[in-house]
């Protein structure tokens, strides 16, 4: 039988288009993964100029700083808060869930069938993720900017 | 009453463009799309609209159906963007002028819209859907309260139509993937308070391919046209394995009924 390939390959987990909140969820999780992962990377990188001296250190801080104009390393590092939180906090869903708990009895499905398992407690899961990260975050860049922890 | 529920009954109401993945095995060539004018009358399902394009405009489109109502899970295939099962997806319901047509993803195509589920039914085999007893033959029937039966239940509603396994992410990426069809069967049978081979499927449960593959995106259960939702039964079998590290699963013994000569009744 001369049949051919039909991977849906990697770039499918970034395709929640069509599906739920727990698939773009997913799909952000993935993503967010992945930023948090070329971040330490970069981090790693970044200090260990300290070993060059302090004048090599001092001018990479002002640069980052300042890479495109005033206040541009306080924009990357915000996104890379925002990135860091929701990642955090969906993990502790994803734990919580993927471990069964939270999760309903096995019932009757009824037509037209809504899966139980994406809504219910999962769903005050995601909302409360939600404020929890709104929260963190808005402490969390009001610090970056003006270096006054709430 | 009755005029009003046919107004419309058998008039074109409208036509739409099908646009469907073609793949010719005896060609060798890549595949590619082709695009169709269906008229759409009221009631007119996808599966319809392809059986109209095979009878009136081009005789190679191949398509796998049997049932045409939903019940044995050929027709699986990805509607705009969506897998779906052809004969429950009616056009006037998609509102949509164009209907992109797509083989299910994570399948080899044979031809066209068909799909080789050879790897959903292999996996399926290996979980060893069904009950598992030591004895060689039973000498009276297991008993099963009706609570004990609504614990796996909804599970054994699969139509094994394998949506779920080309929706799935994890099985976009990892060719050797159980899948959640046939995770989910795994757990059925665990469960059940008659079987006794929780021991004989660990192994291909709680392997590297295996349930700790999932990661929770709900593709499945969002697809499965029956309800199944496999996402729940996987994390209960995640939840029934992990706690299996700590304190050993203790598989059920099911009461047995008065003895007989012969269950089968043959004796
Ligand atoms: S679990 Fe649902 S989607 Fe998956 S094969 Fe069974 S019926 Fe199809
Ligand atoms: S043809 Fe049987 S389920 Fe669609």
């Amino acid at each position: 039988m001369m049949t051919i390939e039909n991977k849906k390959g990697w770039i499918s987990w970034f395709n929640p288009f069509k599906y739920g909140t727990d698939r773009w969820m997913y799909s952000l999780h993935r993503l967010t993964g992945i930023i948090l992962g070329l971040y330490l990377i970069a981090h790693v990188w970044e200090t260990s100029h300290i070993l060059d001296g302090p004048i090599t250190w001092n001018s990479l801080m002002v640069f980052l700083d300042y890479p495109f104009g005033p206040h541009f390393g306080p924009f990357i590092l915000s996104g890379v808060l925002l990135v860091a939180v929701y990642h955090a906090l969906n993990g502790i869903r994803l734990t919580i869930v993927e471990n069964g708990l939270m999760l309903p009895k096995p019932y009757r499905p009824e037509f037209p069938y809504r899966p139980k398992s994406l809504k219910g407690l999962n769903n005050v899961l995601k909302i409360l993720l939600g404020v929890l990260m709104i929260i963190i975050s808005a402490i969390g860049i009001y610090f970056i900017f003006t270096g006054v922890i709430l | 009453m009755q005029e009003l529920a046919l107004k419309g009954f058998g008039e074109v109401l409208k036509t739409v463009t099908f646009r469907v993945r073609r793949y010719d095995p005896e060609k060798r060539e890549l595949s590619k799309y082709m695009e169709y004018k269906v008229p759409v009358q009221m009631g007119m399902t996808v599966l319809d609209g392809i059986l109209y394009i095979k009878e009136h405009l081009d005789h190679s489109v191949s398509a796998r159906y049997s049932c045409r109502m939903g019940i044995c899970g050929s027709c699986g295939m990805i509607i705009n963007g969506k897998e779906q099962l052809a004969c429950q997806t009616q056009i006037l319901e998609l509102n949509k002028d164009l209907i992109k047509v797509d083989p299910m993803g994570n399948y080899p195509i044979v031809k066209d819209l068909v799909p080789d589920l050879s790897k959903l039914f292999r996996n399926h085999e290996s979980v060893k859907p069904y009950i598992i007893r030591e004895e060689e033959e039973p000498k009276s029937e297991f008993l099963q309260t009706p609570e004990q039966r609504e614990e796996y239940a909804m599970f054994t509603d699969c139509i094994l139509c394998g949506m779920c396994l080309s929706a799935c992410p994890t099985n976009a990426t990892d060719e050797l993937y159980l899948g959640p069809q046939s995770l989910t069967q795994g757990y059925r049978y665990i469960t059940d308070n008659r079987d006794m081979g929780f021991n004989e499927r660990l192994n291909v449960l709680d392997s590297k391919h295996g349930v700790w593959r999932c990661h929770f995106s709900g593709a499945c259960s969002e697809v499965c046209p029956k309800g199944v939702d496999p996402t729940l039964g996987v994390q209960l079998l995640r939840q029934l394995l992990a706690s299996n590290s700590f304190v050993k699963y203790k598989q059920k013994e099911a009461t047995k009924g008065p003895e007989r000569k012969s269950v089968s009744g043959v004796s």
